[in-house]
C-alpha cells in the first residue's frame, strides 16, 4: 500500500518537473532566437554602415561629375547669348531647389532644450512641429535659401520625429538646432522677433538666440532630387 | 526494505535532483535575456534605416549616370560640331519640372478637407462652447503645412492645395477665420473645400495617410476628410517666378 503511494506521488512530482523543463525549453526555443536577433542587429548596422559609405562615395562621384558636366556645357554653349542666359536660368533654379552652396545676408537662429527647469514638460524640448512652424515663417518672409543644423530644405524635405529624434531630410538632427535662413535681412528679423510670432511663444519653454548676419554660407543637399511618377503636361 | 527498492528510490531521487537543476538553469538564461529586449527594439529602425540608405544610394547613382551621359552628350556634339543648345533646352526643362515651373501629370493622390463647421445657434449661454464647437472641425493652415510635410515623407513629386503649387519656399498662413494664404508671395488665397492634390508612388502616399491610428486621417479625426487615389492627375505650376535677390551661388 505505502510502495504504491509513494510510486504515485513520485510519478506526479516527475511528471510536473518534466511539464515545467517542457515549458522552460519552449520559452527558451523563442529567447535564442532574440540572441540571434541581436546578431542580426549587428550585421543590420553593419549593412547599414557600409550603404552609408556607399552612398557618400557615390555622392562624391555625383559631386565631380556634376562639375565637369559644367565645364562640358560651357564649353559647348559658350559663344551664343541665349545659351549663356539659360545657363544662368538653370544655375538659379538649382539653387532654388537647394542643389548648390550659397551665401548672403539673413538670421541664424538657435533653438536649444530647456535644461534648466526643473520638471521635465514637454515644452522644454524642441518638437519637429516647432521646426516647421519656424520654416514656414521664413518662407512667409522670403527666404531664398534655409537650412536646419546643414540640412538643407528642399522641395521634397520633411521634418518628422522617430520617438525622441528629428529627422530632416531622413538624417537625424540633434539640439542646439541651428537654422540658418538667406533673404532680406530686416524682413527676416522682423517676420520672426514680431511680438506674438512663433519664436515670441517659444521663448517661454525653450532658449530661443536670433542673429542678424550679413554673411551667411548655407550647404547644398547632400542628395539627389528624383521625378520618378512625374511628366510635363503634353 | 529490500535491496531493489532502495536503488529505485536513490535512482528516482537523483533524476528529481537533475531536472531541478535543468530548471534552475533555465530560469536564469530566461532572466538574462529579458534584457535583450531592449537590444531587439531597435532592429525596425535599423531596418528602416538601411532602407533609406540604400534608396538613397540607388538615387544617386541613377544621377550619377544620368551625369555621365550627359557629358557624353555634350562631346559628341562638339565633336562633331553640331549645336548644344537642345541639350541645354533639356536640362532646363527638367530643373523646371523639379521646381515646380510647368504643369505636370502623373498618378497620385487627392486629399479633400472640408470646414467640419456646425451652425451656430442665438444663444448667450452657450457662445462659448459653440464657439469652441464651430472651430474644431475647421482646417487650420497647420493643419494644411502638417499635411505637406506627411506627402513629402511619403515621396510626392509634386503637391497643390486649390491649384496653388507647393514650391520650395512656398508658405501657409492663416489670413482670416475663412482664407488660408499658400504662396504669400503671389497672394494665393485659397478656402475651404481644400483639394490638396499630390503625385507619386499612389501606395506610399495613401498608406502615408490611412494608417490606422497613427496616419494623418486618424490623427485629424475632427476635420472631414477623404483620400482617393487617381490616375493622370494635372498639378498647375507655380503662378510666379523663382528670384534669388539675397543669395549669390558659391561654387564647389
Amino acid at each position: 500500500m505505502t510502495k504504491n503511494k509513494v510510486a504515485i506521488t513520485l510519478g506526479i512530482m516527475c511528471l510536473i518537473l518534466t511539464a515545467a523543463v517542457g515549458i522552460q525549453i519552449r520559452t527558451i526555443e523563442s529567447t535564442s532566437s532574440t540572441v540571434k536577433q541581436t546578431l542580426k542587429d549587428d550585421n543590420l548596422r553593419d549593412a547599414v554602415l557600409k550603404w552609408k559609405e556607399k552612398y557618400d562615395n557615390k555622392y562624391r562621384e555625383l559631386e565631380q561629375s556634376t562639375q565637369q558636366l559644367e565645364k562640358e556645357r560651357q564649353k559647348s554653349t559658350s559663344t551664343d547669348a541665349t545659351s549663356i542666359e539659360k545657363q544662368e536660368e538653370l544655375k538659379k533654379i538649382n539653387a532654388y531647389l537647394g542643389l548648390s552652396k550659397v551665401e548672403g545676408q539673413g538670421l541664424i537662429i538657435t533653438l536649444k532644450d530647456n535644461v534648466t527647469s526643473k520638471i521635465g514638460t514637454a515644452e522644454d524640448v524642441v518638437h519637429d512641429g516647432d521646426l516647421r512652424e519656424i520654416v514656414n515663417e521664413l518662407k512667409n518672409a522670403g527666404a531664398e535659401a534655409i537650412s536646419i543644423n546643414d540640412q538643407r530644405i528642399t522641395p521634397s524635405t520633411a521634418i518628422t520625429c522617430i520617438g525622441t529624434v528629428i529627422l530632416v531630410n531622413d538624417e537625424k538632427v540633434g539640439a542646439p538646432f541651428i537654422i540658418k535662413a538667406i533673404g532680406n535681412q530686416e524682413r527676416l528679423w522682423g517676420a520672426i522677433t514680431r511680438p506674438g510670432g512663433y519664436a515670441d511663444i517659444l521663448e517661454t519653454y525653450l532658449t530661443v538666440d536670433i542673429k542678424r548676419e550679413d554673411k551667411i554660407l548655407i550647404e547644398k543637399y547632400n542628395g539627389v532630387l528624383t521625378n520618378q511618377t512625374l511628366k510635363n503636361e503634353e | 526494505m529490500k535491496k531493489g527498492e532502495g536503488t529505485m528510490i536513490i535512482t528516482i531521487g537523483l533524476v528529481c535532483f537533475v531536472l531541478c537543476t535543468v530548471m534552475f538553469m533555465q530560469f536564469k538564461v530566461v532572466e538574462e535575456t529579458d534584457i535583450t529586449q531592449l537590444e531587439t527594439m531597435r532592429e525596425s529602425e535599423l531596418r528602416e534605416q538601411l532602407a533609406t540608405w540604400k534608396e538613397r544610394y540607388e538615387e544617386v547613382n541613377a544621377e550619377y549616370e544620368e551625369n555621365i551621359d550627359k557629358i557624353n552628350e555634350y562631346i559628341d556634339k562638339r565633336e562633331s560640331n553640331q549645336e548644344a543648345s537642345e541639350l541645354l533646352e533639356k536640362e532646363l526643362e527638367s530643373a523646371k519640372l523639379t521646381a515646380g515651373l510647368t504643369n505636370v501629370i502623373g498618378d497620385g493622390i487627392v486629399v479633400t478637407l472640408v470646414d467640419n463647421v456646425k451652425e451656430v445657434e442665438n444663444n448667450e449661454e452657450e457662445e462659448i462652447e459653440d464657439d469652441y464647437q464651430v472651430n474644431k472641425g475647421k482646417v487650420e493652415a497647420s493643419d494644411l503645412l502638417t499635411l505637406v510635410n506627411e506627402l513629402r515623407l511619403a515621396g510626392a513629386e509634386a503637391i497643390s492645395i486649390n491649384d496653388q503649387r507647393i514650391i520650395n519656399m512656398t508658405d501657409i498662413f492663416e489670413l482670416n477665420d475663412y482664407i488660408i494664404l499658400v504662396n504669400n508671395g503671389i497672394n494665393g488665397r485659397v478656402t475651404s473645400p481644400y483639394v490638396v492634390k499630390a503625385i507619386g508612388d499612389q501606395t506610399y502616399l495613401e498608406s502615408a495617410l490611412t494608417t490606422k491610428k497613427v496616419g494623418y486621417v486618424d490623427q485629424h479625426s475632427e476635420l472631414n476628410i477623404t483620400v482617393e487615389k487617381q490616375k493622370n492627375i494635372l498639378i498647375e505650376k507655380y503662378k510666379g517666378t523663382i528670384e534669388l535677390e539675397y543669395s549669390t551661388i558659391k561654387e564647389d
